[in-house]
């Protein structure tokens, strides 16, 4: 997908201008959290579920290309065929020509966010094909011919009014009422269960790989991915081996982290193990599968000291409970994946010139981290890549020559206290009347959006107190 | 350690920390050399520039018993982000640092506990706002609370979100600003829709940011640091306001 | 070019491993890190927790003492649901056996179809800490007869409902244990179900609109009720 990240700003004002999509996303900031701290606290001992994730996770890594290698040769004794991609384009073009293999034209596929980073999509259309999102969310998305908002529902930013006029002008259907979400979902339903039943192909991705089976765990709710995989003939899943797992009592866990940071829910209502083609006890599923493991720099993140975040589980609790997210908005953000995962990962998937303002849409307020399941310290992530914005000299260049020099001046002592002590005096005088302004220069960043509150009255504290201190000592 | 802004902007915030602390029975010392604790340049992935700032202050601060803070960002920066800034040596004199380093209000309800107070309760409605570095790396919530009960016989009117940050978050504020804006209305809002009249808080930071939101939208709302309501009914004017 | 990039990716995760380990090695150190803890449970009865939750995942849920029952349970239900007998199930021993006439119900055994309404399948497993009943693809269940249908209809066998989802996979490793492992093995808990418009739940997304578990066995009636009563008012 193109990257749209240096316009992170604009994209944010432009999305802080629409009223009723700023009270859409305040809703959604108030009930997911609201819901996932209910149900991670009906789970019992979940921050106890979250370290043991973390442990097994650490375990995993360690051992990454002996899951890998046991994950590929399980895969391959099922019958699958295994496909290794450095690269987005690579991704693309494997899938492209397993569809051609077929002589394949019609697509169905199920909610992939590596597909979406790849822009698959893109490629297959431009190839003739017919390709399907089945996701009731990526569908209306695709529909409307937009990227995705959310990494879990991409279509929240929708009104059903919007929904609803975007199925009146492309489903030919007549006239009908469509004025309820039970009825649009029923008209989506109806619509694509015939190109469900039609399709050549189905794409899906995977929530885990099981290294000791050679399966993957898909986890939906709608059901439609799992109608993917096992309608078609062929089948294709495109994944990224950090979502490798040693045993399936890992995927358990990871399944319950998952459902309560994502949803609030105990269980999603399908959590399927799919382990290859059509056995022979199997009168269904597909003929053919293949699975894509993606690379696309993980082995370099994996390297470095962003390597955390690829424990990430695309629960989306980060975006939830993230201020600045819930402010702008998912698009603001110009790529794939949005909020704070989105601000580590789109840095470093695509490059941190293009996307240097997302590691400062983050004030440290630390509330990711407190509900991330999987433990990653996401406001320590950005701040490293604030540093290497700076090493980079990326960040404007008066911002960066106005913190050093007030770091330096910090270590001068006297020298700090002569000037503040002046400058807050002469501010306490002008603004004593008012008690703040509405204007103050180099300051413009700050009084745009509010006034500038004078200094007390009297002169700084250190001042003051050194006063007191000469007069005897008298305090308070 | 009398945080910069206070020192720059709200003295007696700082004056006010000295006599509580006083009042529980502390020998109090604000020492000369004293600045700030690098969190700009640090926030701002400056580290190079926060460094030496850091090392200033683990110097300043090491013959000192407890290290006192009337800012939950702060005492954050002192306790949790000075150590991971070093190795060997100086790794050690900041975990020496940071384990002496206390926020106000948990000093005051831990450490050294205040006496009852011998004045009138405070005849205003109080809603508080926890900061995040406060709430999220030093533990402190229920304390602020409990010395407003004790201290002025406030019952705090709480926010809906109150774990939700107001949009400050240093240079982020002058850096984003149309961010930082929205969620200091939201805040702001919350804080109306709460039926205070005084809002109070932690840090600085936060309540500068949002007084000068809030005088910009002309709301009818005190804003105060915790410290100057808890050492005794507070005359001058609220932050951001001016003198009648 | 395929191969270079399996190698390379290989090489490089190699790299970043302190020391090759052997596979006994690496085994011992994740026996150490052992399971996780399940999901505290509803009631402290496995099936009254099993019927909770099934109910908090919008199915709905029936006791039967026997096959008989379960059969009639069925009849019942595709009766008033659809003023119909048919139904379709998998090619299961176990549902061949049940006396189909008692309950007035007839089945026909294969994959479903577009145009059927009901399927039935037979759970190897329920999950008590998630509500969840197991199938496995194949003859005896087609993997599209848990989806395709509006009404998806599971029996499960008392006996076969397991605490938690650690416990339900080592019954599953057990019976893949001789090299069968199907294509597929489900964990379903639920009618399908969305929430991606205006973030509002909705029933019946792309599977069934409808799931309906009969518990087969002798459970008290009021493990039923009991597990009701957790629930908010209907």
């Amino acid at each position: 997908m193109k990257v749209a990240s240096q316009d992170f700003l604009q994209q944010a004002h432009e999305a802080l201008r629409a009223k009723d999509k700023v009270e859409r996303r305040d809703l959604l900031g108030q009930f997911m959290p609201a819901a996932r701290d209910a149900a991670a606290n009906a789970y019992g001992d979940f921050d106890g579920l979250r370290a043991h994730m973390k442990r097994v996770r650490g375990h995993t890594t360690e051992h990454l290309a002996h899951y890998l290698q046991q994950f590929e040769e399980a895969a391959v004794a099922h019958g699958n065929q295994v496909h290794f991609a450095a690269t987005a384009e690579q991704l693309n073009s494997t899938v492209l020509s397993i569809c051609q293999t077929h002589n394949a034209r019609r697509v169905a596929k199920g909610k992939s966010m590596v597909t979406e980073e790849t822009g698959l999509n893109e490629l297959l259309l431009k190839a003739g094909l017919e390709v399907l999102e089945t996701d009731l969310g990526e569908y209306i998305i695709q529909q409307a011919g937009e990227a995705p908002s959310h990494i879990v529902g991409p279509a929240f930013h929708k009104s059903l009014a919007e929904v609803r006029e975007l199925f009146l002008a492309k489903h030919k259907l007549g006239e009908r009422a469509l004025e309820s979400v039970s009825d649009i979902v029923e008209e989506a339903r109806g619509v694509l269960r015939e190109r469900f039943l039609a399709a050549d192909v189905g794409i899906i991705g995977a929530n885990a790989l099981i290294a000791e089976h050679g399966t993957t765990m898909l986890v939906t709710n709608e059901g439609n991915g799992d109608l993917c995989a096992n309608l078609p003939p062929v089948l294709i899943i495109c994944t990224t081996f950090e979502r490798l797992l040693p045993r399936a009592e890992d995927a358990m866990a990871l399944q319950r982290l998952l459902v309560r940071s994502a949803t609030g829910q105990s269980h999603t209502c399908y959590t399927s193990f799919y382990s290859g083609p059509r056995r022979e006890d199997d009168v269904d599923g597909p003929l053919e599968t293949h699975i894509i493991l993606l690379d696309n720099k993980r082995s370099d993140i994996l390297a470095s000291d962003y390597h955390e975040i690829l424990d990430c589980i695309r629960c989306g609790a980060c975006l939830n409970h993230c201020p600045i997210y819930i402010g702008v908005g998912g698009h603001a953000y110009g790529w794939v994946y949005p909020g704070p995962m989105g601000s580590v990962l789109t840095p470093l998937l695509t490059s941190l010139e293009q996307s240097h303002d997302l590691p400062n849409a983050c004030t440290s307020c630390g509330r990711c981290a407190e509900v991330c399941p999987a433990n990653i310290p996401l406001p320590d992530l950005l701040r490293d890549l604030r540093q290497e914005e700076s090493a980079q000299q990326l960040k404007p260049a008066r911002w960066r020559r106005g913190l050093r020099l007030h770091a330096w001046l910090l270590r001068q002592p006297v020298l700090y206290q002569r000037l503040t002590g002046w400058s807050m005096s002469a501010l306490g005088l002008l603004g004593k009347r008012r008690g703040a302004f509405r204007r103050m220069p180099f300051a413009s960043g700050w009084t745009s959006q509010r006034d500038f509150p004078a200094p007390e009255a009297g002169g700084t504290f250190m001042r003051q107190y050194a006063a007191r201190k000469r007069r005897g000592g008298r305090r308070g | 350690m009398v945080t910069c802004l206070a020192d720059l902007m709200r003295p007696s915030v700082g004056f006010s920390a000295i006599r509580l602390l006083e009042r529980a029975g502390c020998r109090v010392t604000v020492p000369e050399q004293q600045t700030c604790c690098g969190q700009p340049a640090y926030n701002s992935g400056e580290i190079d520039a926060a460094v030496p700032v850091a090392q200033a202050v683990i110097e300043t601060f090491e013959p000192f018993d407890y290290v006192v803070i009337p800012s939950g960002s702060c005492a954050g920066m002192l306790s949790h982000h000075y150590p991971a800034l070093f190795e060997g040596e100086w790794r050690e004199r900041a975990l020496a640092l940071s384990a002496k380093t206390w926020e106000l209000t948990r000093f005051l309800t831990e450490v050294a506990l205040l006496p009852a107070p011998k004045r009138a309760a405070l005849e205003a409605a109080v809603t508080y706002h926890d900061g995040c570095a406060g709430l999220r790396e030093m533990g402190i919530q229920q304390q602020p609370r409990q010395l407003l009960q004790e201290q002025c016989g406030v019952q705090v009117q709480e926010l809906t979100e109150n774990q939700v940050c107001c949009g400050f978050g240093g240079t982020f504020c002058a850096r984003m600003p149309e961010i930082s804006g929205k969620m200091a209305d939201d805040k702001l809002n919350h804080a109306v829709a709460s039926g205070a009249k005084v809002l109070a808080g932690g840090d600085l930071g936060c309540l500068l940011h949002l007084a000068g939101r809030a005088k910009r939208r002309g709301l009818d709302l005190e804003i105060r640091h915790i410290a100057e309501l808890l050492a005794g009914n507070p005359k001058g004017p609220g932050i951001g306001e001016g003198r009648q | 070019m395929a191969e270079s990039v399996r190698a390379a990716l290989f090489a490089r995760l190699r790299e970043r491993s302190p020391a090759p380990a052997e596979p006994a090695e690496i085994a011992r150190a994740l026996a150490t890190i052992g399971y996780a803890t399940a999901a505290r449970m509803p009631h402290a009865d496995l099936h009254t927790a099993f019927i909770a939750n099934v109910l908090a995942n919008k199915g709905t849920l029936e006791l039967a003492l026997d096959r008989g029952a379960a059969v009639r349970a069925i009849g019942r239900y595709l009766y008033k649901r659809f003023r119909t007998h048919k139904l379709v199930a998998g090619n299961d021993p176990r549902l061949a056996a049940m006396p189909w006439r008692d309950g007035g119900v007839l089945p026909r055994f294969g994959a479903a179809e577009p145009g059927d309404a009901a399927a039935l399948s037979y759970a190897r497993l329920g999950v008590a800490e998630t509500g969840a009943i197991v199938t496995f693809t194949g003859r005896a269940n087609p993997g599209r007869n848990n989806l395709l249908p509006e009404d998806h209809l599971v029996l499960v066998n008392r006996e076969d409902v397991v605490a938690t989802l650690e416990d339900a996979w080592a019954k599953i490793r057990i019976e893949t244990g001789a090299g069968a492992w199907p294509r597929g093995i489900q964990f379903i808990a639920g009618p399908s179900s969305t929430a991606d418009v205006e973030a509002q739940l909705v029933l019946g997304a792309h599977g069934p609109c409808r799931w309906h578990v009969i518990l087969v066995g002798d459970t008290p009636a009021q493990a039923l009720e009991q597990a009701r009563g957790e629930l908010p008012e209907a």
